[in-house]
C-alpha cells in the first residue's frame, strides 16, 4: 500500500468514526455543513447508492436520485430529529426521492407497480453479458414486486434492517410490514422456481 | 422442482458502480451546496440591505419633511408673527430689500 493509499485509508477510517450525532450538529451549524455533507457521503453515500439503485434499477436513475436526496439532506436539515437514528432518516430521504421517480416514470400508468415489466428489462441491460444468472433472476423477481413490498424486502434482506428500523423509514406498522416482506418472499420463490434453468 | 432457500443467495448485485463515482458525486453534491448557500447568502444580503435603505429612506422623510427646511423663504407663520408691514421691511436682510425695490419698480407700487 503506497503512503497516499494508507493516508486515505485512515481518513476514510476516521470519518467512518464520527458518530452521527456530531454529524447531525455539524449538519445543522452553517460553518460545518460542507463538512457533515462530506461525511455523510463516506459513511453512508455506498450504502443509499444501493439501495436507491435496487430501487430504481438504472445507474443514470440512481445517480440523479442519490444527488436529489443530499440536496434535500441539506435543505431539510432542520427537520431531523435526533429521536430517530440519521441513517433512517437518510433512507426516507432516499426512498422517497426513489418513489418519486418511479412516480414521474408511470406517467400515463395507474400506478407506480406498473412498471414492474420495463424494470425488469432494465435488470437485463444493467447486468450486462457476465452478470450471475441467478443474481439477475432474483433482481428481477424484486423488479417485479410492487413498491412498498420491494423497499421492505430491500430494507430487510440487503441492508439487514429490523422491522422497527424499516418502520421508521417507511412508516408502516410493524405487522403491516412483515405481512409485506413474507408477500416479497414468496413471490420472489415463486418467480424463480418458475424461472429457473 | 424443488423450492430453493432465499438465504442460500448471494446478497452481491449483477450491477457495477462505475470506478470513482463516490467521489465525483461528493464533489458535484458540494458544489451544488456551496451555489445553494452562496444564493441564500446574497438573497439575505440583499434583504438586508434593501431593509436598511428603507428604514433610511423613512428616517429622512420623517426627520426633513419635503425638504421643507432647505428653502430659505420666510413661512407664512413668521410673517403673521410681524405687527405691521413696517416690521416686515425691518427684519428683511439688505439684498432681500433691494429685490423688493427691484420688483416693486418692474410691477409698480
Amino acid at each position: 500500500m503506497s503512503k497516499r493509499d494508507s493516508k486515505d485509508s485512515m481518513n476514510s477510517q476516521s470519518s467512518l468514526s464520527v458518530s452521527d450525532e456530531s454529524i447531525a450538529r455539524m449538519l445543522c451549524d452553517d460553518s460545518h455543513v460542507e463538512q457533515a455533507v462530506r461525511l455523510i457521503m463516506k459513511k453512508y453515500g455506498e450504502q443509499l447508492y444501493w439501495h436507491i439503485r435496487r430501487m430504481v434499477v438504472a445507474h443514470d436513475d440512481a445517480q440523479d436520485v442519490l444527488q436529489e436526496t443530499m440536496i434535500n439532506v441539506y435543505k431539510y436539515r432542520s427537520t431531523y430529529s435526533n429521536e430517530f437514528p440519521l441513517s433512517s432518516w437518510l433512507y426516507k430521504i432516499a426512498t422517497n426521492e426513489s418513489l418519486k421517480l418511479l412516480k414521474s416514470k408511470s406517467v400515463g400508468m395507474v400506478s407506480v407497480d406498473d412498471l414492474g415489466d420495463s424494470l425488469k428489462e432494465t435488470v437485463r441491460d444493467e447486468a450486462g453479458p457476465d452478470a450471475d444468472e441467478t443474481l439477475v433472476l432474483l433482481q428481477e423477481a424484486i423488479a417485479l414486486l410492487p413498491a412498498k413490498q420491494k423497499m421492505v424486502f430491500n430494507l430487510r434482506y440487503y441492508d439487514d434492517k429490523s422491522y422497527e428500523e424499516i418502520h421508521q423509514i417507511v412508516g408502516d406498522s410493524v405487522n403491516t410490514l412483515k405481512t409485506n416482506y413474507h408477500y416479497a418472499v414468496e413471490k420472489i420463490k415463486k418467480y424463480i422456481t418458475d424461472h429457473q434453468l | 422442482m424443488n423450492e430453493f432457500d432465499l438465504d442460500s443467495f448471494s446478497r452481491e448485485m449483477p450491477f457495477t458502480m462505475p470506478e470513482h463515482f463516490m467521489e465525483e458525486m461528493t464533489e458535484k453534491v458540494v458544489s451544488q451546496i456551496n451555489r445553494q448557500r452562496r444564493r441564500t447568502h446574497e438573497r439575505r444580503m440583499y434583504a438586508f440591505f434593501a431593509g436598511a435603505a428603507s428604514v433610511a429612506a423613512v428616517a429622512v422623510l420623517l426627520l426633513h419633511p419635503f425638504g421643507g427646511n432647505s428653502l430659505n423663504v420666510p413661512d407664512y407663520d413668521t410673517i403673521s408673527q410681524c405687527a405691521s408691514i413696517d416690521e416686515v421691511f425691518q427684519n428683511m436682510s439688505s439684498d432681500e430689500l433691494g429685490i423688493y425695490s427691484m420688483m416693486s419698480n418692474y410691477y409698480g407700487d
